[in-house]
């Protein structure tokens, strides 16, 4: 090889050298130096993270009944920049999804701005429809792929169901469009209910498709716990229809029926009005989705008598056959008048009679800061613990902030400020033999298999009154009940009922005094009298009807017979009263 | 001598062929394999992303008829139902119903009763 071309080889060698170096420098700077950079975007333009949505648990009766359930449903989606012949896509799309051809085109037409492309152009997210049935939505994606049309997506989604509608509403409560919980037990039971959704890391390809085998770490989702409730909807069912009933009668501004079992503390029935449909709850009142039971304070009225004289026989200040001195119908110290003049009553009698003059002789005997005692020992001015969300404590004021006439009206249930279901509470201690049980309306949490994963059992807060006390009280319930007391249109043909009527006159916070004209009537008892098998409320504020009429007696009472007729029939109890109830007249004293 | 080494020079060495030939088809052999395998394990990719949808949508169905029959068989339904007149329901009056003791009065002294079906209180 001659001079020339060694220096012509060695330059082709040098050159090819030179290359190759260029090249490992540049491998080298691109695999070893940009490696993250360039793994991050080859990341993120095929690798993928899928959710995997899990189910929100359901609600459900205490037989197992759903209250609460959940349904797919879709969004309609569309890419303008896929359309190619809006007007035919907006044919079909109108044609199934029912809204209007025009609307539809507008849609179509919608323009983005492109940081890339630095123009308008046709937008590639757009919300057609939410909420669109999964037949519907087949449908559709079955007319577009016969007209081989692009452009429209179905993005999965669940909406919450509520099969009864109206019943029970305030205490199921309702989801936002996040699907959580945002009122009733869908907000107290959040945690059990919301499930945890899954996910998939794995890659797709350049038109998008998943690559099945370069699939990674999977996580499956959990599902919400299902939530069983205390309510039975048998009860639930007729307290309905027995509201229903007494709102068409009265016209009340508002109306409350709660129904407990006593031993236990559980809720088994429980209604407002006014209500709502759970399915519908566009233009809702914010007063009618409010849960009256516990956010709403009453003055209890009569009914509170039982506190009272609970407190008294406990104490032993008194028994049963104690007779008290009342005043002949007005006690002139404290401007206190009975409905009618009673000279000498029993204890037992002062409730039968509903002696506002007795029962205030009662408290006195006890004394200020024993009375008070006891009011807090029944629950009164705390909350009950329930598992609904707000709920208030109720207004009991100290004895030291005490009128010098507050220690003759608290007894009587002036003074005082109650939620119906603090009410119901109390008469469930006097019908258990004095245990203050906290009301109870979750009886378990469990899985999707049907096993419990979180019992909740029931809590004894406190014991209230002795046994003897109770039982007192318990007799003279009955008395309350009998021809000779204020609620003898509570009776139940075959039945023992105990209850006490309440009347309670509405203050007026402009005049600061109360109102002539406007009462709180109430109905609280319990059935069978010897061995309660539930405690039942019934409370009406404002009730339409006259004046002379508007009785606890006479309003709140038939409503009390009417739900303990019918319950006792479904809860199969055994008549154990041999006279039967028959053609009921009231009697004089109805008028409490 | 000389005719020996010129067949010996020009000699076609089949065995040397025959390895790389062997080696060649394995090569193919396994490369078309591999394409194969992997073109398989695509199909197949194709066929359980398929089959997940399919699920899913079987999935959905029963959550959709889940909710129906929820709604259906609800108490508020039920009620309506009967209103309506579509369920037919007698309502037992209380002259149709008795009433049955579980248990039976103790016998008097020296009484004589029936022993069959005879439960005595506590």
């Amino acid at each position: 090889m001659n001079r020339a071309a060694k220096n012509r080889a060695l330059t082709a060698c040098l050159a090819l050298v030179g290359c190759f170096t260029v090249f490992s420098f540049r491998l080298v700077h691109l695999q070893v130096t940009q490696h993250d950079e360039y793994a991050a975007k080859a990341a993120d333009a095929h690798g993928l993270r899928q959710v995997n949505p899990s189910r929100r648990g359901v609600i459900q009766d205490i037989h197992g009944e759903s209250l609460a359930q959940n349904e797919p449903v879709r969004t309609v989606i569309a890419d303008c920049s896929l359309i190619k012949d809006r007007g035919a896509m907006a044919e079909v799309v109108s044609t199934a999804l029912g809204l209007p051809r025009a609307q539809l085109l507008e849609k179509f037409e919608r323009e983005t701005y492109s940081q890339k492309e630095k123009k308008n152009i046709p937008a590639q997210y757009v919300v057609l429809k939410k909420e669109v049935p999964e037949n519907v939505a087949m449908d559709l994606a079955d007319a577009l792929a016969a007209r081989k049309m692009r452009g429209i997506s179905f993005a999965q989604e669940t909406t919450r169901v509520y099969p009864n509608q109206q019943m029970l509403c305030h205490v199921l409560g309702f989801v936002n469009g996040d699907n959580v919980g945002v009122d009733g037990i869908e907000r107290t039971m959040e945690q059990y209910l919301r499930g945890h959704d899954g996910f998939r890391y794995t890659e797709r390809d350049r038109t998008g498709k998943e690559i099945v085998p370069y699939r990674g770490q999977e996580k499956e989702a959990r599902n919400g716990y299902n939530v069983k409730l205390t309510i039975d909807m048998g009860l639930q069912n007729i307290v309905e229809q027995e509201l229903d009933a007494a709102i068409k009668q009265f016209h009340p501004k508002s109306a409350t029926v709660i129904m407990m079992q006593p031993r236990t503390g559980e809720i088994l029935a429980l209604s407002n009005r006014p209500n709502f449909n759970l399915n519908v709850q566009d233009n809702v009142p914010e007063d009618h989705r409010r849960n009256r039971a516990i956010s709403d304070m009453v003055e209890p009225g009569s009914t509170f008598k039982i506190v009272t004289t609970a407190a008294a026989l406990t104490e032993h200040i008194v028994n049963p056959a104690t007779m008290i001195f009342c005043e002949n119908g007005y006690f002139a110290a404290y401007k206190l008048h009975d409905h009618r003049p009673y000279g000498d009553l029993s204890v037992t009698d002062i409730l039968v009679k509903s002696s506002n003059v007795g029962v205030a002789k009662l408290a006195m005997q006890l004394g200020d800061q024993k009375f008070y005692e006891y009011v807090r020992r029944f629950g009164f001015g705390e909350r009950t613990g329930v598992n609904l969300p707000g709920e208030i404590s109720g207004v009991i004021h100290p004895p030291h902030t005490w009128s010098k006439i507050s220690i003759s009206r608290m007894p009587m249930g002036q003074e005082v400020d109650a939620t119906p279901l603090q009410m119901a509470t109390a008469m469930c201690a006097i019908a258990n033999g004095g245990h203050l049980m906290m009301p109870q309306i979750v009886h378990d949490i469990t899985d999707e298999a049907g096993n419990v994963v979180t019992p909740f059992a029931p809590q004894e807060v406190r014991a209230v009154v002795s046994k003897s006390a109770t039982d007192g009280i318990r007799n003279a319930l009955i008395e309350v009940v009998s021809p000779k007391g204020t609620a003898t249109l509570a009776r139940v043909a075959g039945f023992k009922v105990a209850g006490k009527t309440g009347t309670a006159q509405k203050y007026d916070p402009k005049t600061h005094q109360a109102t002539h004209d406007k009462y709180v009537v109430s109905f609280l008892g319990f059935m069978p009298a010897e061995e309660p098998a539930f405690v039942c409320l019934v409370l009406l504020d404002e009730a339409q009807v006259s004046h002379d009429k508007n009785y606890g007696g006479l309003v709140a009472a038939p409503i009390f017979s009417r739900i303990g007729e019918r319950a006792a029939r479904y809860l199969g109890l055994t008549p154990t009263a041999e006279e039967p109830a028959g053609s009921v007249v009231a009697s004089q004293n109805i008028r409490d | 001598m000389a005719t020996n080494r010129r067949r010996h020079a020009n000699a076609i060495p089949i065995a040397s062929f025959m390895t790389w030939g062997i080696i060649a088809l394995f090569a193919l052999c396994g490369g078309l394999s591999y394409v194969w395998c992997k073109n398989q394990l695509y199909n197949t990719g194709t066929e359980i992303h398929a089959l997940e949808r399919e699920l899913a949508e079987l999935k959905n169905k029963n959550e959709v008829s889940l909710s129906k029959i929820a709604q259906l068989s609800s108490t508020a339904k039920l009620q309506e139902r009967y209103d309506t007149g579509f369920i037919k329901l007698v309502p037992i009056t209380n002259d149709h119903i008795v009433v049955m003791s579980n248990t039976a009065p103790k016998p008097g002294v020296g009484e004589l009763r029936p022993v069959s079906n005879e439960r005595t209180g506590p």
